[in-house]
């Protein structure tokens, strides 16, 4: 581990200039993810700002009806306990229970979440001496290498690591929108904007600048997520992460027809992967497993696997099918 | 025992109990030892249990390595000047500076009573690569932090040259031991290839191919190495093998065996990763001479899959050709596995499972071993049984299909009451009542054969069942013992728990052996002052030190007996030693007439003795060549799996065993379970991947090794048949830390035959291969 220097921030504002003020400063929350990077020598920060002591822990309803703010320093065991959450938004809840572990979920913060790295092995392990993510420029090791938990959709010949979050997953399907405080003030990112593509710099993985801290997470009002499901694909019964993952919510109207539909991927791609065609492919159909089956073709006619992640493809497809059944089975 | 039919499918009358339950009852009170608790359960529950690198040693420091990423090729230069000018670093160690080893043990059979190398190589000694992963440098520092950054910044560069990591790139180097150790490995009888030609036969040909499991104990190795000047060495180690590792280092470091000391009162989980003398147990002391200071090493999770052994993988090939009634005439297994290029270890599935398991006229085993750059393999619980058996079964379990028989009944048809090699009479072997007792508790009969036939629901079901085994191995020990006048006894041996039971185990057998009440016995292990133990492998221990600790309550007996013949007020006065044994608890007595007895405590208050020791001696087991000695069993499964997203579940197991007296009822049913968990795993889950360019590991943690959780692990039913094996040795027990883990793969994959109708012959049995 490299030496670094730790100091602890008491208010947000004291938070972002710490961070403006020395290079290669990070921000210190739950730790599930950057101490054991920095274990692993792949994260080298010189100075870590401890935010924990942040007073943004609440989840609290918006005024005037518009939603959930949850406070970035939040335990991701808290939101999924809450009751605001399980009520209005049970695809939050249940993605967070379907990640790590007890012990990760009352350290890990939804901020950190937002900025969970990915799990490739040629990223995680600085053995291996291409990761364009790592040491741009040095290549892709998965490329040509062992891929089976890689990315099938929206990568690029750079990457093709895909984003380990369950959280992420059910942000990007309710429109979440991320608050972020920098030295000029605050500002807003939509979920969808929140992640990049890896494009030719994957090294870039968020449009969070460097100086700015993530305040809050803002999940707006939609009356039909009450009805709404995360399924987790993985390769054991629990503790693993997403081979594919789906959040979905559905809007069923007379005749079982579908009147508005929300459908994110987890584990296909470098961000959460909001499903707009397959979306598209629902809207004023009945709400079928055919037409489910149409949806996901359409969704996954894009996809790309490689030697040991093509199943993903077809995977992918059969847990749309299995989450939009699950919830149209709650709607009857 | 009820008849089941050879030939066609078992009706439900068929599946009556062995026994009537009240004689199976009285058998097995016999058989079956008390359900104790762990006598070093609070230590372990409280954290006081001390294990080896908790040890606090004064001015400790910590060892870091690095390792090299390239799989073959030569250290052309290391820069370690910014390591050694970081903070708090006392040592770095590279091939340019390290001392040399002075030398190895000259190697033992069967037993390894000279302790293992499985890498037999020394560390830091020249500029050679041999595989991914190898230590090339130590850092020495005063801190964990300090020392893992300085091992950061020691640069190595290397000449790299094409490794070999596969059986077809190795292909030219492939070789075909005659033995593994003293054991053949290479079998023929009969005419095999007459009877895969037979065209009036049924026949099946199949590959099966297991992937490299990895060694994943919740401790993970590691040492504290301390010098007392240059002759004298301690190491706290986590080890199967005390003797193996205190011989090995004394050679290593020229030193004499009795400055040579090793501690390890407690092991958190073993399975083989802790039987060799690994590189980083040589680095420790080493760096601790050169640094002048202790130091500790932890081997780190992620060096387990590369510094600590694992599980060969392997492809076997299965040619079995059988009559339209079932029976089998011949049997080929062929099986291809990996070893490093740096050590001979190799898994002999074949030998090890078809070698042993059926009748049949012609048997043929062959075995080829390809040597790659990848670290060297080890034990892994069953090393060829486990893999053999998960290839031989599911194999019959094909040819049970083809012939439309239930796959108990063509187990049964088959059933070889000899050894088929040596053809001599296995001994207290009761698998009949294995697969009986099984059926029944599992409700087997009930099954319909047809795949995809049965379902809950939406969910696809299916039953599968196979043989486990495993054979019972011998080895040497000796024991000491100290009565004390208070009717307590402390024994000692230098054996091991490897959080197996061992200390429960051994208390028991004391208890029984010497006359005194369990909680009046200490027993103590993992000390190289301790009278000679084996390695803790082979599901020796209980019976090994068993039988010593039988020698030696013997030797104490006689003793006891000497002392009371030459004291006038005892009731034994001048009787002849010979004539005296122990004939009730605590008492000494004439053998055919126990109303002469004399009570241990009393003989040593009268001889004016607090206390008296004796000592057994090591010496080589008994062989008894007329009979084959071999633990037996039947696992039967059902997994349940989601048609479209086809993640296996497990969800029944029951398993029964014969594995002759059962010491510790508890420990031991949790010694079966732990077998299944293991195999669930091996079935389901595990897998270590590499990465085909640097021939790196990549699955190198516990979030991308994939051990079972508890959500994939179901209830598993425990029970057990036979008898005490007296023919084996006095103890009457044949050991059953590995027998668990065999036969259950197929088991698991025979159900997931039954329930999808397809048959996955790689493992582990992931959802991709079922969509």
């Amino acid at each position: 581990m490299n030496p670094f220097t730790y100091i602890k921030a008491r208010d947000a504002s004291q938070a972002v200039s710490g961070i403006a003020a020395k290079p290669q400063t990070k921000f210190l929350g739950g730790g599930t993810n950057l101490i054991d990077l920095m274990k692993m020598g792949v994260e080298t920060p010189a100075q870590l700002i401890d935010i924990t002591r942040l007073p943004l822990t609440q989840v609290e309803e918006l005024p005037g009806g518009k939603g959930v703010r949850i406070g970035a320093l939040a335990r991701n065991s808290d939101v999924a306990e809450h009751s605001l959450i399980q009520q209005r938004y049970p695809v939050l809840s249940q993605a967070f229970l379907a990640g790590a572990s007890p012990q990760l979920r009352n350290m890990a913060t939804v901020g950190g979440n937002l900025l969970q790295r990915t799990r490739c092995y040629y990223f995680y392990d600085p053995a291996f001496p291409k990761c364009n993510k790592r040491n741009p420029g040095s290549g892709c090791g998965a490329l040509e290498g062992y891929n089976r938990i890689h990315a099938i959709l929206g990568q690029s010949d750079q990457c093709i690591a895909t984003n380990p979050s369950d959280m992420n997953v059910a942000l990007a399907a309710l429109d979440a929108v991320v608050r972020v405080q920098g030295p000029k003030g605050e500002r807003e990112i939509p979920i969808a904007d929140f992640h990049r593509l890896p494009g030719s710099t994957p090294n870039i993985e968020t449009n969070l600048q460097p100086d700015e801290l993530i305040t809050a997470i803002d999940l707006p009002a939609i009356p039909f997520a009450a009805r709404s499901h995360y399924l987790k694909v993985r390769d054991r019964a629990s503790y693993a992460f997403a081979i594919v993952s789906v959040a979905a919510a559905l809007e069923l109207g007379a005749d079982r027809k579908i009147t508005a539909a929300r459908i994110a991927l987890g584990g296909v791609a470098h961000k959460p992967w909001r499903a707009q065609k397959a979306e598209k492919e629902l809207i004023g159909k009945t709400a079928d497993e055919k037409t489910f089956r149409a949806a996901a073709e359409a969704e996954l006619a894009a996809a790309k696997g490689y030697k040991h992640n093509s199943f993903k493809i077809e995977l992918a497809k059969r847990s749309i099918v299995r989450a939009l059944s699950t919830l149209t089975a709650m709607a009857s | 025992m009820a008849k089941i039919p050879s030939g066609k499918l078992p009706d439900g009358a068929g599946w009556q109990p062995a026994l009537p339950k009240a004689e199976r009852d009285t058998v097995m009170s016999a058989t079956i030892g008390p359900a104790r608790s762990r006598v070093d359960g609070r230590l372990k529950v409280t954290g006081a249990a001390k294990y080896s690198v908790e040890f606090e040693v004064p001015e400790c420091a910590y060892g870091w390595t690095v390792e090299s990423n390239i799989a073959k090729g030569k250290i052309t230069a290391i820069d370690a000047k910014a390591a050694q000018g970081a903070p708090g670093v006392l040592a770095v160690l590279t091939h340019l500076n390290t001392p040399k080893f002075k030398s190895a043990p000259k190697k033992e059979g069967g037993g390894g009573g000279s302790g293992i190398r499985n890498e037999e190589r020394f560390p830091l000694n020249d500029d050679e690569v041999h595989y991914a992963g190898q230590y090339v440098a130590l850092v020495v520092a005063k801190t964990i932090e300090q020392a893992r950054h300085a091992a950061s910044l020691v640069l190595v560069s290397y000449a790299p040259e094409e490794p070999l990591l596969t059986m077809e790139a190795a292909e030219h180097k492939a070789e075909k031991p005659k033995k593994n150790n003293d054991e053949h490995v290479q079998i023929k009888k009969g005419d095999v290839e007459a009877a895969l030609k037979d065209a009036s036969l049924v026949k099946i040909e199949q590959t099966y191919i297991t992937p490299t499991e990895t060694h994943n104990p919740i401790e993970m190795s590691g040492t504290i190495a301390v010098w007392e000047g240059d002759q004298k060495l301690t190491l706290y180690d986590a080890t199967q093998f005390v003797k193996g590792v205190q011989n090995i280092l004394a050679h290593a470091f020229g030193l004499e065996l009795e400055n040579v000391r090793i501690i390890c009162p407690f092991v958190g989980g073993a399975f083989g990763c802790k039987g060799a003398v690994w590189m980083h147990v040589l680095l420790a002391a080493m760096g601790a001479k050169v640094a002048g200071v202790p130091v500790k090493m932890h081997v780190t999770r992620r060096n387990m899959f590369v510094g600590a052994g694992h599980r060969t993988p392997t492809r076997q090939t299965l040619s079995l050709a059988a009559t339209r009634d079932g029976k089998l005439q011949a049997i080929q297994h062929v099986s291809e596995t990996l070893t490093s290029t740096v050590g001979q270890f190799t898994e002999s599935c074949g030998a090890r499972s078809t070698g042993v398991m059926y009748e049949s006229p012609a048997i043929r085993v062959e075995e080829t071993v390809f040597p790659v750059n990848v670290s060297t393999p080890t034990f892994m619980r069953a090393p060829g049984e486990c893999p053999g058996t998960y290839a031989l079964e599911c194999a019959l379990d094909e040819l049970a299909i083809a012939l439309k028989i239930d796959p108990v009944a063509l187990r049964l048809a088959n059933h070889a009451d000899n050894h088929p090699i040596k053809n001599v009479p296995f001994s207290a072997k009761h698998l009949k009542e294995a697969y009986q007792l099984g059926a029944e508790k599992f409700g087997w009969a009930k099954r319909n054969p047809e795949p995809r036939s049965m379902r809950d629901g939406d969910l696809l079901v299916g039953w599968g069942m196979a043989t486990a085994t495993y054979p019972a191995h011998k080895m040497s020990a000796a024991a000491k013992v100290q009565l004390r006048a208070n009717n307590t006894a402390t024994v000692q041996c230098a054996t091991h728990d490897l959080g197996t039971g061992a200390y429960t185990a051994f208390t028991q057998i004391s208890s029984e052996q010497l006359g005194l009440p369990f909680e009046n016995i200490t027993f103590e292990l993992g000390k190289s002052d301790f009278p000679f133990g084996p390695v803790a492998g082979g599901s020796n221990s209980t019976g090994t030190v068993g039988t010593a600790i039988h020698e030696v309550a013997g030797l104490l007996h006689k003793a006891l007996a000497e002392l009371a013949v030459k004291d006038s007020k005892s009731p034994l006065f001048n009787l002849k030693t010979d004539d005296i044994a122990m004939v009730a608890p605590g008492r000494i007595g004439l053998k055919n007439d126990t109303t002469k007895s004399d009570a241990y405590a009393d003989i040593l208050k009268r001889a004016g003795k607090d206390s008296l020791e004796v000592q057994s001696e090591q010496k080589p087991p008994e062989e008894n060549k007329k009979l084959a000695f071999q633990s037996w069993g039947a696992h039967f499964c059902e997994v349940k799996i989601d048609p479209l997203l086809p993640r296996v579940q497990v969800t029944r197991v029951v398993s029964v065993m014969n594995c002759g007296r059962i010491v510790s009822a508890k420990t031991a049913r949790s010694q079966i379970m732990g077998g299944v968990v293991m195999g669930i795993g091996m079935a389901l889950t595990e897998e270590t991947s590499y990465d085909p360019g640097t021939g790196l590991p990549v699955t190198r943690n516990l979030a991308d090794y994939h051990v079972p959780t508890n959500a994939d692990v179901p209830e598993i039913d425990v029970a057990f048949v036979g008898e005490p094996d007296f023919a084996f040795n006095p103890i009457g027990a044949r050991g059953m830390g590995e027998i668990g883990i065999t036969g259950i793969a197929a088991a698991i994959a025979n159900a997931v035959y039954h329930a999808t109708g397809k048959r996955i012959r790689d493992l582990p049995i992931t959802q991709d291969k079922l969509i």
